[in-house]
């Protein structure tokens, strides 16, 4: 899936850019909207639901990375996006996924790490 | 996943219901199947179904299902059925996934039920109802199962979420030697994210191309302005990546990050900034900006704060028509600009109303609504984004604590914040504060009470070494959040951060963290918390200087005003402006900063008023104060520490100031040296009174000469003369670039090689003519004549070598008529108008003098008249406006005659006289004290009348070095009451000459002066000390007599030549020093012969 790759947003200053909570991808509201997350609209399902789309990106992240080779980049590793597509990526991220994403996750027995920084180990 | 959620919903709860649903969403269903082509659980019922949806769409009543349907919607409204669509297709996913998973059959076979479609319309809003609950409800069911069968169907178009990285722990993920290099690239700041998104349409771009990018990613952080990161194997392949980048500059290095410090760049973590509610904030923009404000609440993604705070609401509303017009009135908050904002003022309903009416607020349970603003309790409270708040550094105030503690009425709300909220937000600033050393006391905890000195801090734990019996030596670790610093009253301590930054002051009162001190400096009570403080021994001046200015420097704040800085706070001034006003200006409200070194003003006497000067108003409240600044030569602005208003800076006319301390003599009005506007006679750069003969006169060639001061407070000093002025010189000095003022006497010429020279040599052609001295060529007594021009004994017939005629202009007896006293009769000048002239030794053809009748005067066009020649003095007067006054007093004077002539005429006299012989010229000769040009001469007489030798005059310092030679009469020896005599008045009135002073410089061992007397009273001894009060001075009295001046324009001590003996109470005198012609009151003088050292005269 390392082929596939998120809409790069247009224009990098626009305020409104959003990074995804789980995946800290960035892009448009707009393109959140047509396409969802690219990596993980599975379990977000922000695909045509605003609200759902404001839930669970945000305007409050920190950091831009180009990840143009995912795989093999040490950055998209260490970011833990090296499996997700190319596109921009936030460093940081501000906030937590809403609830009930982090009970699913929990019940998939993936770990959840907030990307705000917090996370330690 | 929704979809999911419903079906199982539906399945698990009423079957009938889920059934009935089925049907009516069929046909929905298949038609999404139109796209998702590749299901391949297709089965036979749904092909039904999408017969009957197709029915349905077409409205095809051809159908045997569709029939019946049809008729059923028909009975429905246009605007249910559109709803009911609507729904369908939601829930229509969900029955896909009953459709794929579980018992399809059931529905099939309860698909018949069609007798309760007729409530579907109100079931099915229920069911949207709960479709949210339901999605939570989801939780309940197997989620593996159910998210496997979601794969199952959309593995195709959504990934499923794995998560497989985030199982291992981020060390793992530590950059090794295999992986990519990061490379720091450094680009213009501000296009930081620009740029990387640059990079990765780039990359995009050359995918396929011939050259793709070999880079493997790029970042950028905020907190790392300039530059970007790229992820890549070598530096080429990053320099091909950003070749061609609007605002990268890589000729400034693509420099290889240490793999060490590569996580660390990506680890950054911004200053973690949280809200909680109750926190502090200030909000960064808008009307608020700078205002505290209270965080209620915080949003779920925290985004958005709900804060609480004082409002600003304007009262008084510019526009009338804002009152009621809302729309206008947004535009116009939202124009106004951020000085004109309103005062913070708790909001209160009566007055709101009053103003914008009673329409505009709406209130709901306790709250105002005004403005689409909350009210509550006078608060506003307002949702903020989070980037419009400051978050650090909020710092509040207690002032701005106590506004919000007071709450609306004033009363003290004891519900609201305390104190310790603020503390607690500061509590992580205060463990940076604490130093090794300090006071500390804990203030919670088991240890709470205790107090001590910091020994150690360790992160957060403090080490305190306590004070008190039950420990001794021991030491505590405590928290630092538990600890305080601790002062008590009698402390001295000092400001560190804050708005009082640098106070120093006696702590007066601590109650728990806020301590108040008594400033140093404004003697105010100040608080301040605890922590902000130190102990310090030092007072503090607070800093004088803020950006380019200091304290009490004269600033320019716009064309009109300047001001001068009397206060300096953190970031801004106070400044007294020329009215008087105080201003309190930032920096950059100051245009420029003015020097007034140079600046002089003049005082209320005439006097040059530097900066520096101490001085004292002569009316209104009789300040005193040193001058710091003048402006325009108008106000002043004086500094006293004594007064506390304004720092002691005041501003006041220069006219109304007098200088405290005495200026040199010749400063002094009443002395006034005319000699000093008498550019002949001063010779120096004068040129003043614009004399055609002379130009502008020499350059006085003392100027530029290297000189060496001999005496006063500067003796020794060196400098270089830069001005003379009369008996004055400014002389710049070597040392400290100080130009002082000073007397010639007190100067000696330094020659090249360090040898020392009198200043002015007695002649020569070094400076101009000084007419009148002695020893100067003289016009008037050329020709060897003894009795000079003015030699007028006192006969007044002075014989005159070039012509017999008396010359009552410079006798100045009283036949001397006064031109101006009594109009009409002739004036001084012409006299007999048998005048001599200096000048035509053929006298009388003198064009410039005569006026007489004889001479035929190429200006003075009638002859034959008595009229005075002063026309040629016209032009050196100074006054022309006064000129004509004197003219049509002098009525016979044909004036007019001469006036056109004036500029020219032989001015060289006509300047020279009136300033020499001050006596005789008819300005100083007191007859009109307004004679422009000259201060009124009355005061002369003054002085003379009021002048007495002190008894000891003898002992006077400007004598002390002259007084061998004096010559001195006994008197007052006779024994008197309380008074001994001396020597039995035997030496009354004899005279003697003084051959050196013996001063005790006390009262009570008496001063005595060795003197020889002429006639003995015992021939042997002629040397008798005698007491100087019994000295007096011996009056010159013939001409040629060597005389010291005792009192006078030229200061005391002054060595001088009777030059002529005017009347009894005038004569003449040349200085020695200055050659400079004076006169004098014999009284004033002592005669001095040159004596050796037993007594016998010299000469």
């Amino acid at each position: 899936m390392s082929q596939g790759q998120a809409s790069i947003p247009a224009q990098p200053r626009a305020k409104q850019l959003r990074a995804c909570l789980l995946c800290s991808i960035i892009q448009t509201p707009a393109d959140f909207r047509k396409h969802g997350c690219p990596n993980c609209e599975e379990i977000m399902g922000m695909k045509g639901y605003a609200d759902r789309i404001q839930s669970c990106t945000t305007t409050h992240f920190e950091g831009t990375i180009a990840v143009i080779n995912p795989e093999d980049s040490w950055v998209a590793r260490w970011q833990r996006t090296s499996k997700y597509v190319r596109g921009m990526y936030a460093v940081r991220v501000k906030g937590r996924i809403p609830e009930d994403v982090e009970a699913e996750l929990e019940s998939r027995n993936i770990r959840y790490r907030p990307r705000d920084g917090t996370d330690q180990d | 996943m929704s979809d999911v959620e419903d079906e199982t919903v539906l399945n698990s709860g009423d079957p009938a219901e889920d059934h009935e649903e089925e049907q009516e969403k069929q046909p929905s269903k298949s038609r999404r199947r139109d796209y998702d082509e590749d299901e391949e659980e297709e089965e036979e019922e749904d092909d039904e179904e999408d017969d009957d949806e197709e029915d349905e769409e077409d409205e095809d009543e051809g159908t045997k299902r569709g029939q019946k349907r049809a008729k059923h919607r028909h009975k429905k409204p246009a605007v249910n059925r559109f709803l009911d669509v609507e729904a369908e297709v939601d829930e229509d996913e969900d029955e896909e996934e009953e459709e794929d998973e579980y018992a399809r059959d059931e529905f099939i076979a309860d698909a018949g039920v069609e007798g309760e479609e007729d409530f579907d319309t109100v079931r099915r809003a229920a069911d949207h109802a709960r479709y949210d609950r339901r999605v939570r409800e989801m939780d309940d069911r197997e989620l593996e199962q159910v998210a496997e069968d979601i794969s199952q169907r959309y593995r195709r178009t959504a990934v499923r979420y794995t998560g497989e990285m985030s199982d291992v722990p981020q060390r793992l993920l530590m950059p090794s030697v295999h992986d990519a290099n990061l490379w720091q690239v450094r680009v213009r700041p501000g296009k930081e994210r620009d740029i990387v998104f640059s990079l990765m349409r780039k990359a995009i771009d050359l995918e396929y191309g011939a050259r793709p990018l070999q880079i493997l990613s790029a970042f950028q952080r905020d907190s790392l302005p300039g530059m970007i990161y790229v992820e890549a194997r070598s530096a080429k392949q990053v320099s091909e990546a950003i070749n061609g980048l609007v605002g990268v500059f890589p000729s400034r290095g693509i420099n290889l990050v240490p793999i060490e410090e590569m996580a660390s760049l990506l680890q950054i973590k911004q200053q973690e900034l949280t809200v909680t509610p109750g926190s502090w904030v200030r909000i960064k923009r808008g009307k608020y900006q700078g205002d505290l404000a209270q965080v209620m609440d915080v949003t779920e993604n925290g985004e958005e704060v709900g804060l609480k705070f004082i409002p600003r609401i304007d009262l008084n509303p510019k526009d009338e028509a804002s009152l009621d017009g809302r729309k206008r009135k947004k535009a116009g908050t939202g124009l106004s600009s951020f000085s004109m904002r309103p005062p913070q003022r708790f909001f209160n309903y009566e007055e709101v109303v009053k103003v914008y009416g009673r329409k505009s607020v709406s209130k709901r349970n306790q709250v105002f609504v005004f403005q689409n603003d909350t009210y509550k309790d006078g608060f506003i409270e307002k949702d903020f984004r989070l980037t419009a708040l400051q978050l650090d550094d909020v710092n509040p105030t207690l002032d701005e604590i106590t506004r919000f503690t007071r709450g609306q009425d004033g009363n003290e709300n004891e519900s609201n914040v305390d104190l310790s909220i603020i503390a607690e937000a500061s509590r992580k600033a205060a463990i940076s504060v604490l130093q090794p050393g300090d006071h500390v006391e804990v203030f919670e905890g088991e240890q709470s009470g205790v107090h001590g000195t910091v020994h150690s801090i360790e992160q957060d734990v403090v080490t305190i070494e306590p004070e008190g019996v039950d420990f001794d030596g021991q030491r505590v670790q405590i928290p630092a959040r538990s600890v305080r610093k601790r002062f008590k009253p009698g402390d001295h301590v000092k400001v560190m951060t804050g708005k009082n930054s640098d106070e120093t002051g006696l702590v007066v009162s601590v109650l728990d963290n806020v301590v108040t001190f008594l400033s140093d400096m404004s003697m105010q009570e100040v608080s301040v918390f605890s922590k902000d403080l130190r102990e310090a021994a030092e007072v503090g001046t607070g800093t004088n200087i803020v950006g380019n200015y200091e304290l009490h420097d004269l600033v320019q704040l716009d064309q009109q005003t300047v001001g001068v800085i009397f206060k300096t706070e953190r970031d801004s001034f106070r400044v007294l402006d020329q009215n008087g006003q105080v201003r309190l200006v930032q920096p950059h409200q100051i245009t420029m900063r003015r020097d007034s070194n140079r600046a002089i003003a003049v005082d209320s006497e005439g006097h040059e008023l530097r900066r520096g000067d101490n001085v004292k108003e002569v009316d209104g409240e009789g300040r005193k104060g040193r001058v710091l600044h003048t402006h325009q030569s108008f106000f002043a602005f004086l500094h006293n520490r004594d007064y506390n208003e304004n720092g002691g800076v005041f501003v006041t006319r220069a006219r109304s100031l007098a200088s405290l301390a005495p200026k040199g003599n010749a400063m002094k009005l009443g002395a006034t040296d005319l000699s000093k506007m008498n550019p002949a006679l001063s010779g120096g750069a004068g040129g003043m009174v614009g004399s055609g003969m002379m130009g502008r006169g020499p350059r006085d060639r003392l100027i530029g000469v290297s000189v060496m001061v001999i005496k006063g407070p500067s003796k020794g000093y060196v400098g270089t003369i830069k001005d003379t002025n009369g008996p004055h010189a400014r002389v710049e000095l070597l040392t400290g670039n100080k130009v002082i003022t000073i007397d010639k006497e007190k100067l000696r010429r330094r020659n090249p090689d360090g040898s020392l020279d009198v200043l002015e040599k007695p002649m020569g052609g070094m400076g101009p003519p000084r007419p009148g001295g002695g020893q100067t060529p003289n016009p008037y007594n050329q020709g060897g004549e003894r009795t000079p021009a003015w030699g007028a004994n006192n006969t007044g017939r002075t014989p005159n070598p070039y012509n017999d005629s008396r010359t009552p202009a410079w006798s100045a007896n009283s036949r001397t008529p006064n031109p101006y006293a009594d109009h009409g009769k002739t004036p001084a000048w012409d006299a007999t108008a048998r005048t001599p002239n200096p000048y035509a030794q053929a006298g009388g053809k003198t064009p410039a003098w005569n006026s007489s009748s004889r001479t035929p005067n190429p200006y003075a066009g009638a002859n034959s008249s008595s009229a005075p020649t002063w026309g040629g003095a016209t032009p050196g007067r100074p006054s022309g406006s006064g000129w004509d006054t004197w003219d049509t007093r002098s009525a016979p004077t044909p004036f007019s005659a001469f006036t056109p002539g004036a500029p020219t005429p032989a001015p060289y006299v006509s300047l020279q006289t009136p300033a020499i012989y001050e006596y005789q010229t008819p300005a100083q000769s007191s007859a009109y004290p307004h004679t422009p040009g000259f201060l009124s001469g009355g005061i002369w007489g003054n002085i003379e009348n009021t002048f007495e030798l002190s008894p000891k005059w003898l002992l006077d310092p400007n004598l002390a070095d002259k007084v061998a030679g004096i010559m001195v009469e006994v008197r007052g020896s006779y024994a008197s009451a309380g008074q001994p005599g001396w020597h039995n008045a035997d030496y009354e009135g004899k005279q003697g000459v003084v051959l050196s002073v013996f001063n005790t410089d006390n009262d009570t061992f008496q001063s005595t002066a060795r003197v020889r007397f002429f006639q003995p009273v015992d021939p042997l001894q002629p040397i008798v000390p005698v007491p100087v009060t019994y000295l007096w001075p011996v009056h010159p009295e013939k001409k040629g007599e060597d005389v010291i001046i005792l009192s006078g324009a030229q200061g005391m001590g002054q060595e001088a030549r009777v030059e002529a003996v005017e009347s009894r109470n005038t004569m003449v005198l040349t200085t020695k020093a200055t050659f400079l012609v004076i006169d004098s009151h014999p009284e004033r003088l002592v005669r001095t012969r040159q004596v050796d050292e037993v007594g016998n005269f010299v000469r």
